[in-house]
Protein backbone atom coordinates (compact mmCIF):
# COMPACT_ATOMS: atom_id res chain seq x y z
CA UNK A 1 0.00 0.00 0.00
CA UNK A 2 1.06 3.50 -0.93
CA UNK A 3 1.09 7.04 0.18
CA UNK A 4 0.77 6.18 4.09
CA UNK A 5 -0.84 9.12 5.50
CA UNK A 6 -1.86 12.42 3.92
CA UNK A 7 -4.54 12.90 1.36
CA UNK A 8 -5.59 10.83 -1.83
CA UNK A 9 -7.11 11.95 -4.86
CA UNK A 10 -9.21 10.19 -7.09
CA UNK A 11 -7.53 7.12 -9.46
CA UNK A 12 -5.00 6.59 -6.24
CA UNK A 13 -4.04 3.11 -6.41
CA UNK A 14 -4.80 1.84 -2.96
CA UNK A 15 -3.80 -1.97 -3.04
CA UNK A 16 -5.12 -5.19 -4.37
CA UNK A 17 -8.31 -6.93 -4.15
CA UNK A 18 -6.85 -9.66 -2.80
CA UNK A 19 -5.72 -7.52 0.10
CA UNK A 20 -8.48 -5.96 1.00
CA UNK A 21 -12.63 -5.62 0.57
CA UNK A 22 -14.17 -2.85 -0.77
CA UNK A 23 -15.08 -0.17 1.35
CA UNK A 24 -16.87 3.55 0.84
CA UNK A 25 -15.24 5.84 -1.79
CA UNK A 26 -13.00 3.49 -3.33
CA UNK A 27 -14.15 1.28 -6.21
CA UNK A 28 -12.39 -1.81 -7.97
CA UNK A 29 -11.26 -2.54 -11.67
CA UNK A 30 -9.36 -5.39 -13.02
CA UNK A 31 -8.32 -6.31 -9.63
CA UNK A 32 -6.86 -2.96 -8.41
CA UNK A 33 -8.13 -0.92 -5.89
CA UNK A 34 -8.36 2.85 -6.32
CA UNK A 35 -9.58 6.18 -4.19
CA UNK A 36 -12.92 7.60 -5.78
CA UNK A 37 -12.98 10.69 -3.94
CA UNK A 38 -10.72 13.05 -1.70
CA UNK A 39 -9.54 11.51 1.34
CA UNK A 40 -8.19 9.40 3.99
CA UNK A 41 -7.46 6.10 3.82
CA UNK A 42 -8.65 3.94 6.46
CA UNK A 43 -8.27 0.20 7.07
CA UNK A 44 -11.89 -1.26 9.07
CA UNK A 45 -11.11 -4.32 11.57
CA UNK A 46 -12.90 -6.36 8.56
CA UNK A 47 -9.97 -5.57 6.39
CA UNK A 48 -12.20 -3.26 4.04
CA UNK A 49 -9.97 -0.33 2.51
CA UNK A 50 -12.52 2.74 2.95
CA UNK A 51 -11.68 6.76 1.90
CA UNK A 52 -12.53 8.66 4.81
CA UNK A 53 -14.16 11.86 2.93
CA UNK A 54 -12.17 15.11 3.08
CA UNK A 55 -14.53 17.04 1.18
CA UNK A 56 -18.31 17.51 1.76
CA UNK A 57 -19.76 14.13 -0.61
CA UNK A 58 -22.82 14.13 -1.89
CA UNK A 59 -25.43 13.33 1.68
CA UNK A 60 -26.99 9.56 1.28
CA UNK A 61 -30.03 9.14 4.06
CA UNK A 62 -28.94 6.80 6.70
CA UNK A 63 -30.64 5.03 9.63
CA UNK A 64 -31.16 7.96 12.25
CA UNK A 65 -30.57 10.54 10.25
CA UNK A 66 -32.39 13.81 11.17
CA UNK A 67 -34.52 15.13 8.07
CA UNK A 68 -36.40 18.35 7.07
CA UNK A 69 -38.65 18.02 4.73
CA UNK A 70 -42.68 18.87 3.46
CA UNK A 71 -45.85 17.11 3.97
CA UNK A 72 -46.91 16.93 -0.06
CA UNK A 73 -49.91 14.55 0.87
CA UNK A 74 -52.29 13.42 3.57
CA UNK A 75 -53.59 9.57 3.52
CA UNK A 76 -55.76 8.11 6.62
CA UNK A 77 -52.42 6.40 7.63
CA UNK A 78 -49.62 7.80 6.08
CA UNK A 79 -48.39 11.59 5.08
CA UNK A 80 -46.30 11.60 2.10
CA UNK A 81 -42.75 13.93 2.85
CA UNK A 82 -40.71 15.35 0.19
CA UNK A 83 -37.54 15.34 2.02
CA UNK A 84 -35.64 18.76 0.95
CA UNK A 85 -32.06 18.47 3.16
CA UNK A 86 -30.58 16.22 5.98
CA UNK A 87 -29.78 18.07 9.19
CA UNK A 88 -25.79 18.89 9.56
CA UNK A 89 -25.81 18.53 5.71
CA UNK A 90 -28.15 21.74 4.87
CA UNK A 91 -26.07 22.81 1.48
CA UNK A 92 -26.65 19.84 -0.15
CA UNK A 93 -29.31 18.12 -2.18
CA UNK A 94 -30.16 14.47 -1.14
CA UNK A 95 -28.59 12.50 -4.00
CA UNK A 96 -31.25 9.93 -4.44
CA UNK A 97 -35.24 9.51 -4.18
CA UNK A 98 -36.70 12.04 -1.90
CA UNK A 99 -40.34 10.72 -1.79
CA UNK A 100 -40.59 9.62 2.13
CA UNK A 101 -43.29 8.25 4.41
CA UNK A 102 -44.23 9.32 7.88
CA UNK A 103 -46.99 6.27 8.88
CA UNK A 104 -49.80 6.99 11.68
CA UNK A 105 -48.12 4.94 13.75
CA UNK A 106 -44.98 6.73 13.88
CA UNK A 107 -46.38 10.04 14.83
CA UNK A 108 -46.73 10.13 18.56
CA UNK A 109 -45.99 7.91 21.20
CA UNK A 110 -49.34 7.25 22.18
CA UNK A 111 -52.24 6.06 19.90
CA UNK A 112 -53.49 8.25 16.77
CA UNK A 113 -56.63 8.61 15.73
CA UNK A 114 -56.50 11.14 12.86
CA UNK A 115 -53.51 12.02 10.86
CA UNK A 116 -54.56 15.96 9.80
CA UNK A 117 -54.95 16.27 13.50
CA UNK A 118 -51.16 15.87 13.55
CA UNK A 119 -50.22 17.12 9.83
CA UNK A 120 -51.61 19.91 7.40
CA UNK A 121 -50.89 20.04 3.69
CA UNK A 122 -47.61 21.63 2.91
CA UNK A 123 -46.63 21.80 6.56
CA UNK A 124 -42.37 21.84 7.05
CA UNK A 125 -41.69 19.12 9.52
CA UNK A 126 -39.04 17.52 10.69
CA UNK A 127 -38.23 13.79 11.18
CA UNK A 128 -36.33 10.70 11.76
CA UNK A 129 -34.98 8.68 9.29
CA UNK A 130 -36.54 4.77 10.91
CA UNK A 131 -35.88 2.81 7.22
CA UNK A 132 -33.31 4.06 4.42
CA UNK A 133 -34.04 1.86 2.06
CA UNK A 134 -38.29 2.74 2.03
CA UNK A 135 -37.76 5.69 3.68
CA UNK A 136 -39.89 5.59 6.75
CA UNK A 137 -39.85 8.49 8.78
CA UNK A 138 -40.76 8.97 12.20
CA UNK A 139 -41.68 12.22 14.40
CA UNK A 140 -42.14 10.35 17.74
CA UNK A 141 -39.30 12.69 19.76
CA UNK A 142 -39.71 15.99 21.41
CA UNK A 143 -37.74 17.62 18.90
CA UNK A 144 -39.31 16.16 15.75
CA UNK A 145 -43.09 17.18 14.03
CA UNK A 146 -43.61 20.32 12.31
CA UNK A 147 -41.74 23.44 12.36
CA UNK A 148 -43.88 25.42 9.99
CA UNK A 149 -47.63 25.18 8.82
CA UNK A 150 -50.49 27.71 7.05
CA UNK A 151 -53.78 28.11 8.22
CA UNK A 152 -56.00 25.98 6.33
CA UNK A 153 -58.75 28.80 6.34
CA UNK A 154 -56.86 32.14 5.11
CA UNK A 155 -53.33 30.46 4.51
CA UNK A 156 -52.16 32.86 7.42
CA UNK A 157 -48.64 31.62 9.33
CA UNK A 158 -49.80 29.84 12.26
CA UNK A 159 -48.48 30.93 15.95
CA UNK A 160 -47.87 28.67 18.97
CA UNK A 161 -50.16 29.16 21.78
CA UNK A 162 -49.28 26.58 24.03
CA UNK A 163 -49.97 23.14 22.89
CA UNK A 164 -52.08 24.37 19.77
CA UNK A 165 -51.10 26.64 16.67
CA UNK A 166 -53.21 30.24 16.49
CA UNK A 167 -53.55 31.68 13.16
CA UNK A 168 -52.24 35.42 13.32
CA UNK A 169 -54.97 36.91 10.99
CA UNK A 170 -58.08 34.98 11.60
CA UNK A 171 -57.36 33.87 14.83
CA UNK A 172 -58.35 29.92 13.72
CA UNK A 173 -57.25 27.25 15.72
CA UNK A 174 -55.17 24.20 14.74
CA UNK A 175 -53.70 21.07 16.35
CA UNK A 176 -50.62 19.88 15.55
CA UNK A 177 -47.94 17.48 16.30
CA UNK A 178 -45.40 20.32 17.12
CA UNK A 179 -41.44 20.24 16.87
CA UNK A 180 -40.31 21.95 20.26
CA UNK A 181 -38.23 24.03 17.47
CA UNK A 182 -41.55 25.05 16.30
CA UNK A 183 -41.63 28.46 14.83
CA UNK A 184 -37.75 28.80 15.48
CA UNK A 185 -36.40 29.19 12.30
CA UNK A 186 -33.38 26.35 13.47
CA UNK A 187 -32.79 23.17 12.52
CA UNK B 1 -1.45 37.31 -48.98
CA UNK B 2 -1.03 38.15 -45.00
CA UNK B 3 1.82 39.22 -43.80
CA UNK B 4 3.92 35.91 -42.85
CA UNK B 5 4.97 36.54 -38.94
CA UNK B 6 7.92 34.87 -37.55
CA UNK B 7 7.12 32.67 -34.42
CA UNK B 8 9.83 30.31 -33.83
CA UNK B 9 13.64 32.54 -33.75
CA UNK B 10 16.33 30.71 -32.29
CA UNK B 11 14.86 27.65 -31.18
CA UNK B 12 12.44 29.79 -28.99
CA UNK B 13 9.17 30.88 -29.50
CA UNK B 14 7.60 34.42 -29.48
CA UNK B 15 7.33 34.46 -25.52
CA UNK B 16 10.29 33.14 -25.22
CA UNK B 17 9.17 28.93 -24.36
CA UNK B 18 11.07 26.15 -25.91
CA UNK B 19 8.56 23.34 -28.04
CA UNK B 20 8.27 21.51 -24.87
CA UNK B 21 7.24 24.11 -22.52
CA UNK B 22 3.94 24.49 -20.85
CA UNK B 23 2.59 28.51 -20.00
CA UNK B 24 2.59 28.92 -16.41
CA UNK B 25 -0.61 27.27 -14.65
CA UNK B 26 -2.11 28.44 -11.60
CA UNK B 27 -4.65 26.45 -9.52
CA UNK B 28 -7.03 27.63 -7.08
CA UNK B 29 -9.07 24.61 -5.46
CA UNK B 30 -12.68 26.17 -3.47
CA UNK B 31 -13.03 29.32 -4.81
CA UNK B 32 -17.23 29.49 -4.61
CA UNK B 33 -19.39 29.29 -2.05
CA UNK B 34 -22.40 28.65 -3.26
CA UNK B 35 -21.51 26.29 -5.28
CA UNK B 36 -20.46 22.12 -4.40
CA UNK B 37 -17.17 22.12 -5.93
CA UNK B 38 -15.57 25.01 -7.67
CA UNK B 39 -11.94 25.44 -8.67
CA UNK B 40 -9.87 28.56 -10.45
CA UNK B 41 -7.41 27.90 -13.35
CA UNK B 42 -4.98 29.89 -14.75
CA UNK B 43 -3.53 28.73 -18.26
CA UNK B 44 -0.75 31.41 -19.71
CA UNK B 45 -3.52 34.39 -20.70
CA UNK B 46 -6.13 32.23 -19.60
CA UNK B 47 -8.61 32.85 -16.64
CA UNK B 48 -10.91 30.34 -16.08
CA UNK B 49 -13.84 29.71 -13.22
CA UNK B 50 -15.71 25.70 -12.95
CA UNK B 51 -18.66 25.18 -10.73
CA UNK B 52 -20.42 22.25 -10.10
CA UNK B 53 -23.67 21.55 -8.49
CA UNK B 54 -25.16 18.18 -7.93
CA UNK B 55 -26.18 15.64 -7.52
CA UNK B 56 -29.20 17.17 -7.26
CA UNK B 57 -32.94 16.97 -9.00
CA UNK B 58 -33.32 17.11 -12.55
CA UNK B 59 -35.56 19.77 -14.06
CA UNK B 60 -37.16 18.60 -16.14
CA UNK B 61 -38.24 15.41 -15.30
CA UNK B 62 -38.04 13.90 -18.91
CA UNK B 63 -34.46 14.52 -18.96
CA UNK B 64 -33.81 12.12 -16.34
CA UNK B 65 -32.37 9.00 -16.88
CA UNK B 66 -33.83 6.01 -14.29
CA UNK B 67 -30.52 4.27 -14.24
CA UNK B 68 -28.18 7.14 -13.84
CA UNK B 69 -26.86 10.46 -13.29
CA UNK B 70 -26.95 12.91 -16.42
CA UNK B 71 -24.20 15.30 -16.43
CA UNK B 72 -25.09 18.83 -18.12
CA UNK B 73 -21.51 20.96 -19.47
CA UNK B 74 -21.90 24.58 -19.98
CA UNK B 75 -19.11 26.02 -21.17
CA UNK B 76 -19.36 30.50 -21.68
CA UNK B 77 -16.91 33.25 -22.14
CA UNK B 78 -17.94 36.12 -20.71
CA UNK B 79 -18.64 39.57 -23.06
CA UNK B 80 -15.05 41.03 -21.71
CA UNK B 81 -12.68 37.94 -22.09
CA UNK B 82 -11.77 38.51 -25.72
CA UNK B 83 -10.20 40.70 -27.06
CA UNK B 84 -13.35 42.47 -29.33
CA UNK B 85 -16.87 42.19 -27.05
CA UNK B 86 -18.39 39.22 -27.50
CA UNK B 87 -21.97 39.04 -27.66
CA UNK B 88 -22.86 37.31 -24.71
CA UNK B 89 -25.09 34.05 -24.62
CA UNK B 90 -24.67 30.83 -26.55
CA UNK B 91 -22.86 30.12 -29.42
CA UNK B 92 -22.25 26.96 -32.22
CA UNK B 93 -18.71 27.35 -30.65
CA UNK B 94 -19.61 26.95 -27.13
CA UNK B 95 -22.19 24.12 -27.61
CA UNK B 96 -19.62 22.83 -29.44
CA UNK B 97 -17.20 22.56 -26.86
CA UNK B 98 -19.93 22.11 -23.87
CA UNK B 99 -20.71 18.38 -25.63
CA UNK B 100 -17.19 17.74 -26.63
CA UNK B 101 -15.97 18.67 -22.65
CA UNK B 102 -18.72 16.61 -21.48
CA UNK B 103 -17.90 13.63 -23.29
CA UNK B 104 -14.58 14.26 -21.84
CA UNK B 105 -15.40 13.27 -18.34
CA UNK B 106 -18.18 10.51 -19.21
CA UNK B 107 -15.72 7.75 -18.80
CA UNK B 108 -14.66 9.26 -15.22
CA UNK B 109 -17.89 10.22 -13.53
CA UNK B 110 -18.97 7.25 -11.50
CA UNK B 111 -23.20 8.18 -12.98
CA UNK B 112 -24.60 4.87 -12.05
CA UNK B 113 -24.33 5.46 -8.04
CA UNK B 114 -26.90 8.22 -8.69
CA UNK B 115 -30.28 7.36 -10.63
CA UNK B 116 -32.67 10.31 -12.06
CA UNK B 117 -30.14 13.13 -10.56
CA UNK B 118 -28.63 15.52 -12.01
CA UNK B 119 -25.00 16.82 -12.81
CA UNK B 120 -24.51 20.45 -13.78
CA UNK B 121 -20.86 21.94 -14.67
CA UNK B 122 -20.63 25.59 -15.22
CA UNK B 123 -17.32 26.77 -17.13
CA UNK B 124 -16.65 30.51 -17.36
CA UNK B 125 -13.93 32.09 -19.16
CA UNK B 126 -13.03 35.37 -17.42
CA UNK B 127 -10.15 35.75 -19.97
CA UNK B 128 -9.34 33.99 -23.13
CA UNK B 129 -6.26 33.43 -24.95
CA UNK B 130 -5.31 29.99 -27.01
CA UNK B 131 -6.31 26.98 -24.90
CA UNK B 132 -9.45 27.76 -23.61
CA UNK B 133 -11.40 24.84 -23.63
CA UNK B 134 -8.03 23.12 -22.18
CA UNK B 135 -8.43 24.77 -19.15
CA UNK B 136 -12.08 24.42 -18.85
CA UNK B 137 -11.45 20.57 -18.74
CA UNK B 138 -8.43 20.82 -15.88
CA UNK B 139 -10.33 23.31 -13.88
CA UNK B 140 -13.82 20.97 -14.65
CA UNK B 141 -11.85 18.11 -13.08
CA UNK B 142 -10.80 19.88 -10.25
CA UNK B 143 -13.91 20.77 -9.82
CA UNK B 144 -15.58 17.67 -9.77
CA UNK B 145 -13.52 16.55 -7.37
CA UNK B 146 -14.22 19.05 -4.87
CA UNK B 147 -17.77 18.14 -5.08
CA UNK B 148 -16.70 15.40 -4.06
CA UNK B 149 -18.34 13.35 -6.64
CA UNK B 150 -17.53 10.09 -7.32
CA UNK B 151 -14.53 9.74 -9.80
CA UNK B 152 -13.08 7.18 -11.72
CA UNK B 153 -9.86 9.66 -12.24
CA UNK B 154 -8.69 13.17 -12.70
CA UNK B 155 -9.16 14.08 -16.52
CA UNK B 156 -5.93 16.32 -17.75
CA UNK B 157 -6.25 18.43 -21.17
CA UNK B 158 -3.63 20.05 -22.98
CA UNK B 159 -3.41 21.37 -27.05
CA UNK B 160 -0.26 21.06 -29.03
CA UNK B 161 -0.14 22.88 -31.96
CA UNK B 162 2.12 23.28 -35.36
CA UNK B 163 4.19 26.36 -36.28
CA UNK B 164 7.08 27.10 -38.47
CA UNK B 165 7.03 23.47 -39.52
CA UNK B 166 7.33 22.00 -35.78
CA UNK B 167 5.30 20.63 -33.19
CA UNK B 168 4.80 22.55 -30.16
CA UNK B 169 3.08 22.35 -26.99
CA UNK B 170 0.28 24.71 -25.50
CA UNK B 171 -0.22 26.94 -27.78
CA UNK B 172 -0.61 30.90 -27.24
CA UNK B 173 -3.50 33.00 -29.56
CA UNK B 174 -0.58 34.33 -31.97
CA UNK B 175 0.93 30.62 -32.70
CA UNK B 176 -3.19 29.42 -33.01
CA UNK B 177 -4.13 32.07 -35.38
CA UNK B 178 -1.11 32.19 -37.19
CA UNK B 179 0.30 28.48 -36.89
CA UNK B 180 -0.79 25.53 -39.30
CA UNK B 181 -2.33 22.97 -37.08
CA UNK B 182 -4.19 23.26 -33.37
CA UNK B 183 -4.80 19.86 -31.64
CA UNK B 184 -6.40 19.88 -28.32
CA UNK B 185 -6.26 16.45 -26.13
CA UNK B 186 -7.91 15.72 -22.71
CA UNK B 187 -6.80 11.93 -21.20
CA UNK B 188 -6.34 10.37 -18.12
CA UNK B 189 -3.07 10.48 -17.79
CA UNK B 190 -2.77 7.47 -15.11
CA UNK B 191 -3.50 4.84 -17.98
CA UNK B 192 -3.08 7.21 -20.95
CA UNK B 193 -6.76 6.98 -21.32
CA UNK B 194 -8.05 9.76 -24.19
CA UNK B 195 -11.45 11.20 -23.63
CA UNK B 196 -11.47 13.95 -26.10
CA UNK B 197 -9.41 14.60 -29.15
CA UNK B 198 -10.10 17.45 -31.86
CA UNK B 199 -7.42 18.61 -34.57
CA UNK B 200 -8.11 21.62 -36.77
CA UNK B 201 -5.26 22.32 -39.40
CA UNK B 202 -2.65 20.44 -41.52
CA UNK B 203 -0.46 17.92 -40.08
CA UNK B 204 1.29 14.33 -41.35
CA UNK B 205 0.35 11.26 -39.70
CA UNK B 206 4.31 11.22 -38.33
CA UNK B 207 3.56 14.79 -36.83
CA UNK B 208 0.48 13.74 -35.36
CA UNK B 209 2.18 10.82 -33.67
CA UNK B 210 4.46 13.36 -32.27
CA UNK B 211 2.10 15.65 -31.18
CA UNK B 212 0.11 13.00 -29.13
CA UNK B 213 3.54 11.71 -27.34
CA UNK B 214 4.38 15.40 -26.65
CA UNK B 215 0.52 15.99 -24.99
CA UNK B 216 1.05 12.77 -23.12
CA UNK B 217 4.19 14.06 -21.66
CA UNK B 218 2.31 17.36 -20.96
CA UNK B 219 -1.00 15.79 -19.29
CA UNK B 220 0.94 14.34 -16.95
CA UNK B 221 2.92 17.18 -15.72
CA UNK B 222 -0.52 19.14 -16.05
CA UNK B 223 -1.91 15.90 -13.34
CA UNK B 224 0.37 16.73 -10.87
CA UNK B 225 -0.22 19.85 -10.43
CA UNK B 226 -4.05 19.01 -10.31
CA UNK B 227 -3.24 16.66 -7.83
CA UNK B 228 -0.91 19.11 -6.19
CA UNK B 229 -3.67 21.59 -5.43
CA UNK B 230 -5.95 19.47 -4.31
CA UNK B 231 -3.89 17.44 -1.68
CA UNK B 232 -2.27 20.62 -0.59
CA UNK B 233 -5.87 22.24 -0.53
CA UNK B 234 -7.00 19.18 1.56
CA UNK B 235 -4.40 17.86 3.95
CA UNK B 236 -4.78 21.39 5.30
CA UNK B 237 -8.16 20.12 6.22
CA UNK B 238 -7.60 17.13 7.35
CA UNK B 239 -4.52 18.40 9.73
CA UNK B 240 -6.70 20.80 11.19
CA UNK B 241 -9.83 18.29 11.93
CA UNK B 242 -6.62 16.13 13.30
CA UNK B 243 -5.95 18.89 15.38
CA UNK B 244 -9.85 19.11 16.49
CA UNK B 245 -10.23 15.69 17.56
Amino acid sequence: MEKGGGVVVPGDFLGTSEEFTLGKGVYGEEGNLYASQIGTINITDKRAIEVLPAVETPPVLKEGDVVIGRIEDLRDNVALVSIACVEGKEKREIAASTQAVIRISNVRKGFVNDLQQEFGYLDVVKAKVLDAKALRLSTEERDLGVLKAMCTKCKGRLKRKGDVLMCEKCKRVEPRKMSEDYGKGVV
Amino acid sequence: MKEEIELIKDGKRLDGRGFDELRPIKIEVGVLKRADGSCYLELGNNKVIAAVYGPREMHPRHAQDAKMAVVKFRYNMAPFSTDDRKRPGPDRRSVEISKVCREAFDPVIMRELYPKMGIDVYVELLQSDAGTRTAGINAASIALADAGIPMKDLVSSIAVGKIGGEMVLDLNAAEDNNGEADMPIAMIARTNTITALQMDGRMTQEEFGRGLKLAMGACHQIYELQRAALVTRYNQNYESKREEE
